[in-house]
């Protein structure tokens, strides 16, 4: 044992002393891992928009066969209806204005609520960071943005904010668990109803959330809401939120399933660099390796460092790489819009320590083979190679 | 006691369907403090023989015994172990790994015995003080002369103060005085450290700086001379 943490200075020389094969080796890594990094994050990010967990509990209540927020036109009255239906918690009629209903990386999503149920529903969940929730109830037009959406457009409380024919003023700033907040501007729903629409159909929202008592009955309450409005004039269709921001988000999920060969073929491509480094590095070294067992080095302490040397490479590449795109994804902070839900791609350390951690271990994989051939060359042969 | 004690030692080596005999049934008796110099034609298996001796290389038949040893029953890894405590091995060329530094060069078979750092600085300072080369402690091989990397390469060979000392054509691709340098330190390391030496040479000078000469012609001893006393 100690003989082999004895060699690990032996093994980094050789990969210092050589920094032009290790240094084209060690970025070719580091891209790949780059690469595998970044698509992992988006897909982590659809996985977390659009997998149920096992604690949601809210519902989108949506016009039947519509899919954008134009379109989809209910009357508000229907609140009343959903919440006398056993299993509804709480329902919030929502008015959403997007100045985009296509697939954007810059969507603003403008959703109106009634002061009363949003306060105390989803404003216990968020955090302000800027300006007040009084603030907001003390003016008619006035909007409280999420964070990603504030940084993007560069907001702060005080300023005014149009977008979609929508001019609101901006009230206050927040930061929320959930990523459908994190990029919508939240405005007093009559507000936006009359901004909206100056022809006077006021009373129409575009959706319902609805909190439901347990993760159980999501099904259920679900079909009786729709039930409720089969026949009416406006049918519903209703999903858990999860469910609904993956149909919105059909064609983002589409391109990022396709990505995923992207990530799969970077570690092929992680895994050829090392195999490649380290075939050509043993192959040189046969007659150092002779030296080193002819001083008394066995098979196994020379397959030891073989091994280790490409586990270096594949750790440090990896390092670079996952941290690049740890950092590239921080500063950006990209989100995708489409028909008023987002996806949002972020820097996770749990991707980045994975993505390091696959590429050390495809080091050690792809230094396997040439380790067991260095292992088992005769020393004889070794010297009349040299 | 006899150092080394070679009994009725057969190599032989398969070339496709021929096979060549490099040794044949060769006895030869090497007493502890020897040095003896191994002559003889290209190809008469010289190098064959001290591959043996250093345990790099196994007999077709036939038995070796190193103080007692019987290496030729070793198993691998065991034989590795004998190597690391018994012999030191000089090549005549590329003997140093070219990314280490004559110190770093010098420290490697110490790593594989359980020293301090300070305790492998020290015997490494030593060996290469011993081999006049103290100073050029941080230099590359391609930074030394053949001479020097010779030296380099007989420091790490003493480095853990093997019994046994092995040069195949140690000064074949040396300069005289380079030559004279290194044949004068194996004649030290002989005289005043009692090391066993076994070296190849095929110059009949250098030969005569050590005590027995043995000679190889076509796999078997031909002939062998003792002197009471080296050359100067
Ligand atoms: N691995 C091998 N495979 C086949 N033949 C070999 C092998 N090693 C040595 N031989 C043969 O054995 C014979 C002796 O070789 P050896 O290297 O011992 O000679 P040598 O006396 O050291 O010669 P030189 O003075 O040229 O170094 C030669 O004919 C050589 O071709
Ligand atoms: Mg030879």
């Amino acid at each position: 044992m100690s003989t082999l943490l004895r060699t690990v200075p032996y093994v980094w020389r050789n990969l210092v002393r050589r920094p032009l094969r290790t240094g084209l080796t060690v970025a070719g890594i580091a891209v790949a891992t780059f690469l595998f990094s970044f698509v992992e994050s988006m897909r982590d990010g659809v996985r977390r928009a659009t997998e149920a967990g096992a604690s949601e509990t809210t519902l989108v209540v949506y016009r039947q066969n519509r899919f954008c927020p134009f379109a989809s036109q209910l009357p508000q009255s229907y609140a009343s209806t959903i919440a006398r239906i056993p299993g509804v918690r709480s329902a919030v009629p929502i008015k959403i204005v997007v100045n985009n209903c296509r697939a954007s990386l810059d969507v603003v999503t403008f959703r109106g609520v009634p002061e009363e149920g949003f306060i105390e529903g989803k404003m216990r969940t968020v955090r302000m960071v800027e300006g007040s929730l009084d603030a907001w109830k003390s003016r008619g037009d006035a909007a409280l943005v999420g964070a990603a959406l504030a940084e993007r457009r560069r907001l702060r409380p005080g300023d005014r904010f149009t977008a979609a024919g929508v001019s609101t003023w901006i009230a206050g700033i927040f930061e929320s668990p959930d990523v459908q907040d994190r990029n919508v501007a939240y405005v007093h729903l009559p507000f936006l109803q009359e901004s909206a629409q100056r022809g006077g159909t006021g009373g129409i929202v575009t959706q319902f959330n609805v909190e439901v008592e347990d993760h159980a009955s999501l099904e259920p309450v679900a079909a009786a809401i729709d039930a409720a409005f089969a026949s009416d004039q406006f049918p519903t269709t209703t999903r858990p939120e999860s469910a609904f921001v993956a149909r919105a988000a059909r064609d983002v999920l589409a391109i990022v399933g396709f990505a995923s060969v992207v990530g799969w073929a970077s570690l092929a491509a992680v895994f050829a660099l090392i195999a490649n480094a380290i075939a050509l590095a043993v192959r040189d070294r046969v007659r150092d390796h002779a030296i080193l067992q002819t001083l008394g080095f066995t098979g196994g302490t020379l397959a030891w460092t073989v091994m280790l040397e490409a586990t270096m490479l594949g750790l440090s590449g990896g390092a670079i790489g996952a941290a690049g795109a740890y950092g590239v994804l921080r500063a950006a902070g990209i989100n995708f819009t489409m028909e008023g839900v987002s996806i949002e791609v972020t820097s996770g350390t749990a991707v980045a320590v994975a993505a390091i951690g696959i590429a050390a271990l495809l080091g050690a994989v792809a230094g396997a083979a040439p380790a067991w051939g260095a292992a088992r060359r005769e020393i004889v042969q070794g010297l009349r190679a040299g | 006691m006899a150092a080394i004690e070679c009994r009725a030692l057969r190599k032989d080596y398969r070339r496709g369907d021929e096979v060549i005999h490099t040794l044949m049934d060769v006895d030869l008796s090497i007493d502890a403090g020897g040095f003896v110099a191994l002559m003889g034609p290209s190809g008469s298996g010289k190098t064959t023989l001290l591959n043996l001796l250093a345990g790099i290389d196994r007999p077709t038949a036939g038995s070796i015994a190193v103080d007692g040893t019987e290496i030729t029953r070793l198993g691998r890894g065991a034989l590795a172990a004998w190597r690391s405590g018994t012999v030191g091995y000089v090549f005549q060329l590329y003997n140093l790994v070219p990314v280490l530094t004559a110190y770093e060069n010098v420290e490697l078979p110490l790593l594989l015995h359980p020293l301090t750092r300070a305790e492998r600085h020290r015997r490494v300072s030593e060996a290469l003080e011993l081999v006049g080369l103290a100073a050029r402690h941080s230099h590359l091989p391609r930074q030394l002369s053949g001479g020097q990397e010779q030296r380099v390469a007989i420091a790490r060979a003493i480095v853990t103060r093997p019994r046994l000392l092995l040069a195949d054509e140690p000064t074949g691709d040396l300069d005289r005085e380079s030559a004279a340098q290194v044949m004068d330190l194996l004649a030290r390391l002989n005289r005043e450290l009692g090391q066993t030496i076994v070296m190849v040479t095929h110059d009949p000078a250098t030969a005569l700086r050590a005590l027995r000469t043995v000679h190889l012609e076509k796999g078997s001893i031909v002939d062998a001379t003792v002197r009471a006393e080296a050359a100067p």
